[in-house]
């Protein structure tokens, strides 16, 4: 009995340090995998090129008079970032559409290779937003605009510049204890478009050509001033240089003077937000051309939406007017609309559209537009 | 013909060749201040938007976004970095 014993104690007493021994080599293994768990995150926590997908989509229901309710995706636009360091960074929007057939149209909104080069001044190279004016480089994108709708001339192809391929160098600094930003442009410029009968101007065309066919450049700019304080924005805009003519062919081979001139600001006061812009393009005249006349086109609104205080509510009216060189597209317009703000990216709009055309025998339709817009 | 080409080009060039390493690249330059940076945001951003929350992306996410509003409402590298610094330690 008392051998067993022994023998008992005497094994027990070698068997502890053993299993102890694989207890520390069992640690030591979760340890090393642990390390190596952390050096793979902190691998990635700061690294030298960043990606990232934001953008922004619409989707809703229209009613406009003479046509039949329909429920509608608007437009999905993914913005893609690639970053290096704070030196050099590409952006690209793809915009896909879909139409009423069922298809989807795609689009390239912009891409650029952004070169940020001093603290007060970057190059932004490629095909870009127009830097003229406001609406349709920065208050477009559905889940920022107020409403479901563009203002009457700022949609695509209309009184307001879209696009452009070219440089820019662009940029913001202080100014005598205020703030101002600025961009500066040379670019493919646009092209203007003949009519069916090609003896009247159709459009200023300003999808951000991608080849120079007349071979003559476009500069312009605009230039911000936020004065007397930050509430308020004042900005200025302007191009000039000449766009070929393209006709039903194709380019004509003719070149016409082009100007274009725009106001914009926006001010803040309480929980109002205010904006206004007016936008000119102008197409100079050609006798050698079947439409030698010169053409503008020109477009403004005004726009006041209030958010309640406490509340998710907001309310949003805007008034605006549409001139060109025809009768057809001209449009007076009066647009109300009551929002829902679930989240400062996620907004339920419901907004009315009053159309008028003021040119004698010409009509345009009401419509009623709801819209969920979302930005990501 | 070419002479007048050339010249024509030059608008051009001098645009590209401006943003040739005259200038020290921005991310050479200071650092962050938290309270310049929520000042600069709360101005900034309402220019055009409503505000986002700052914990809405991460870190590194706020970078990318931070970079892509300077080029779209004219910042300085110095806004960003400020604007930046609130975020990241807000988030």
């Amino acid at each position: 009995m008392n051998r067993s014993l022994i023998t008992l104690a005497v094994g027990a007493a070698l068997a502890a340090p053993a299993a102890a021994q694989t207890e520390v080599e069992k640690l030591r293994a979760e340890l090393d995998e642990l390390r190596q768990e952390v050096r793979a995150a902190a691998e990635w926590k700061d690294p030298t090129t960043l990606v990232h997908m934001a953008g922004y989509a619409d989707v809703g229901y229209e009613d406009a008079e003479g046509s039949p309710g329909s429920y509608l995706v608007g437009t999905f636009a993914p913005i893609f970032h690639y970053q290096f360091n704070d030196i050099v960074m590409l952006e690209s929007e793809l915009e896909f559409e879909a139409l009423p057939d069922g298809s989807t149209e795609t689009g390239l909104e912009y891409l650029t290779i952004d070169y940020l080069f001093h603290n007060n001044a970057a190059l932004v190279v490629g095909k870009f937003l127009s830097p003229l004016g406001q609406f349709r480089q920065n208050l477009h994108p559905s889940w920022i605009n107020k409403l479901a709708s563009a203002p009457a001339g700022f949609g695509h192809d209309e009184a307001a510049p879209n696009a452009e391929v070219g440089a820019q160098v662009r940029g913001g600094f202080g100014l005598g204890g205020h703030r101002a930003n600025y961009a500066v442009y040379i670019a493919n410029g646009p092209a203007v478009e003949l009519g069916p009968g090609g003896t009247e101007l159709e459009a200023v065309e300003t999808p951000g050509l991608n080849a120079d066919e007349d071979g003559k450049k476009v500069v312009g700019g605009r230039f911000g001033l936020l004065v007397p304080g930050p509430r308020l924005e004042f900005g200025l805009s302007a191009a000039t240089g000449e766009v070929g003519e393209l006709g039903a062919g194709g380019y004509t081979g003719i070149t016409r003077d082009y100007q274009a001139q725009g106001f914009d600001f926006t001010w803040r006061p309480g929980g109002f937000n205010i904006v206004g812009e007016y936008i000119r393009q102008e197409v100079g005249a050609n006798a050698a051309s079947t439409a030698p006349e010169e053409g503008v086109w020109d477009a403004w609104y005004l726009q006041a939406s209030y958010r309640f205080p406490a509340t998710d509510w907001e309310v949003v009216a805007r008034y605006g007017e549409y001139d060109t060189p025809g009768t057809e597209a001209d449009r007076e317009q009066l647009a109300l609309g009551v929002n829902y703000v679930f989240a400062s990216n996620f907004v339920a709009k419901a907004t009315f559209e009053s159309n008028d055309n003021p040119n004698p025998g010409e009509e345009a339709g009401d419509r009623w537009l709801l819209q969920l817009a979302y930005g990501f | 013909m070419n002479r007048i080409r050339h010249f024509r080009m030059l608008p051009a060039a001098a645009l590209l060749l401006s943003g040739l390493p005259l200038f020290a690249p921005a991310a050479e330059e200071g650092g962050g201040d938290f309270t310049r940076g929520a000042q600069a945001w709360s101005i900034h951003c309402q220019r055009c938007h409503n505000v986002r929350d700052p914990k809405e992306l991460r870190d590194d996410q706020w970078k990318t976004t931070a970079n892509h509003m300077r080029i779209r409402g004219g910042l300085t590298a110095q806004e960003v970095r400020d604007i930046l610094t609130f975020l990241q330690e807000s988030n």
